[in-house]
């Protein structure tokens, strides 16, 4: 078996001490949680860090609580099958715990966790190939080459690598937060803004960031929430596209409405027309069509991963309409229970 | 730099001088010649290579030997129990879940890991188990049926019957 490049392997036991190892080590370490995705991009010569940090023997950066007040905290060593099966995130927020089981197989969710699915890497079908493979063609921006073998004409100097984590997406749509901990200590930011929409530099995390925490606001309790998968197999593959939806249901009408695709651009895809044409009007079935046409119009996906361009908008549209259709649905009973009160 | 590393397998322990990059896939097949362990696409994509660490189901192929330190891992030559079959290995064997027989170990594991969690799975629980395990053979169909047959098996197993200790199957009590 080809082994993995060679490496320094380091276990600290506390936040501070694994911020230090970042900083000492700079670019040329890689933290690893479950490792799902950082061992085969080292198996392929993606990464050959020279050290690897591992967070699994840090005290407190797994479990899932909540806090009255603050809202669902889930630490970033919490493994995606703890999210799945915690009744607590299944009570408040089942949509979330559906979105984690989307993941992968079983096993790779028992290994991967919350902060590997936030941090994982951006994919394209010139990007994550052999060592054999790569040295057959030209490197792409995101091997340092100059242009994107993805893009159109062959010739963007921007990479376009797609970011496909089902959990993030639909935390994205749940107006989640991340705490960020360095030497210099810590920071929180939307989620959304963890994004950069730069494939071959996806996450805005500083030189030295840990990413320790997500916080699900507590307002968010009680909204509707939906994430839907689209992919070839029912298990293992990477979103073809996943639509993440959150809106408010009053009198009927909707309100607060988040729609968010994942596997179709760099970042979790916030559909911003959506909740402008949506705010409170009543989601009858040529509103949800509307919509889910402006998902369409929003993805605009390359030729970087399974299905062609086409069928990924077309399939953002029908994923859209259903996560659409579901809520339509949930308002209508919002309402009949109003009604019968 | 190569690091000292304790791994309990199978109940035994070792004590083994590793480099860090090597994973536990590595580790069992190479240096302790455990090789039930399938190695098929080393990206997570197959389960073949799935054991248990500390009893859940892994790929091995994707954990690094060191993290494995002071964990305890089961792979399928610890599956038996004496003399006798694990049920669950039993159980594959009478439903005819075995043609070529390199996803089995990885599907008994993963088999197994439902089976502690849950003891007597519908078969719809079993799918979902082994949903990150590929077979190009069977179709899948036997080793379901395997894993949903394999309590009945372990009750069989106890139950003493006439005939010069030959345990009733499923099938033959039909």
């Amino acid at each position: 078996m080809q082994p993995l490049p060679k490496f320094e392997y380091r276990e600290p036991e506390s936040v501070a001490e694994a911020a230090r190892l970042l900083a000492e080590f700079g670019s040329r370490a890689k933290l690893i949680g479950g490792g799902t995705d950082l061992v085969p991009s080292m198996r392929q010569g993606l990464f050959a860090p020279a050290c690897v940090i591992s967070l699994q023997r840090i005290a407190g950066l797994r479990g899932i609580a909540w806090e009255e007040g603050a809202g669902l905290r889930i630490g970033a060593l919490t493994t995606l099958r703890e999210v799945e099966a915690s009744t607590e995130a299944r009570a408040r927020f089942p949509f979330l715990a559906a979105a984690a089981r989307e993941v992968g197989s079983p096993q790779l969710r028992e290994m991967g966790t919350v902060g590997g699915n936030l941090c994982l890497d951006t994919r394209c079908r010139y990007y994550n190939q052999s060592e054999d493979w790569q040295d057959c063609v030209e490197a792409c921006v995101k091997r340092g080459g100059e242009f994107c073998k993805a893009s159109p004409n062959g010739r963007a100097r921007k990479c376009f690598a797609v970011f496909s984590a089902d959990l993030a997406t639909a935390l994205v749509a749940a107006g989640a937060r991340v705490t960020l901990q360095s030497a210099g200590g810590a920071r929180t930011i939307d989620l959304a803004d963890y994004y950069t929409g730069d494939g071959a530099s996806p996450h805005a995390a500083k030189p030295g960031e840990v990413l320790t925490e997500v916080l699900v606001p507590g307002r968010m309790q009680g909204v509707f929430g939906t994430y839907l998968k689209y992919r070839v197999r029912q298990a293992i593959d990477y979103p073809i596209a996943g639509v993440a939806l959150t809106l408010r249901a009053r009198d009927g009408r909707v309100h607060d409405a988040r729609m968010i695709v994942g596997g179709v651009a760099s970042r979790p895809l916030v559909v911003k027309a959506v909740p402008e044409l949506l705010e409170g009007r009543v989601l009858d079935e040529p509103l949800v069509e509307s919509a889910a046409r402006l998902a369409r119009k929003a993805a605009t996906p390359l030729a970087n991963t399974a299905g062609d361009r086409a069928h990924r908008r077309q399939m953002v549209y029908e994923f859209a309409r259903r996560a659409l259709a579901q809520a339509a649905a949930h308002a209508a009973v919002a309402t009949g229970e109003k009604g019968a009160r | 730099m190569k690091q000292v590393v304790l791994l309990n397998v199978n109940d035994a322990e070792h004590e083994l001088l590793l480099d860090p990059s090597r994973t536990l896939l590595e580790v069992l097949r190479e240096s302790l010649g455990l090789t039930g362990t399938k190695e098929v696409c080393l990206l997570g994509s197959c389960g073949a290579c799935t054991v248990l660490v500390d009893d859940r189901p892994v790929l091995a192929c994707l954990t690094l030997a060191s993290a494995c330190q002071g964990k305890r891992v089961l792979t399928i030559e610890g599956l038996r129990q004496g003399e006798r079959l694990h049920p669950l290995q039993q159980a594959f064997i009478d439903k005819g879940a075995v043609q070529c027989g390199f996803c089995t170990p990885g599907m008994i594991m993963a088999g197994k890991a439902l089976l502690d969690r849950n003891p007597q799975p519908t078969p719809e629980e079993a799918r979902e188990a082994i949903a990150g395990n590929l077979c190009r053979c069977t179709g899948y169909q036997q080793i379901v049926e395997a894993i949903v047959a394999a309590p009945a098996v372990e009750q069989a197993a106890r139950t003493p019957v006439a005939d010069g200790g030959q345990y009733l199957m499923p099938d033959m009590a039909e």
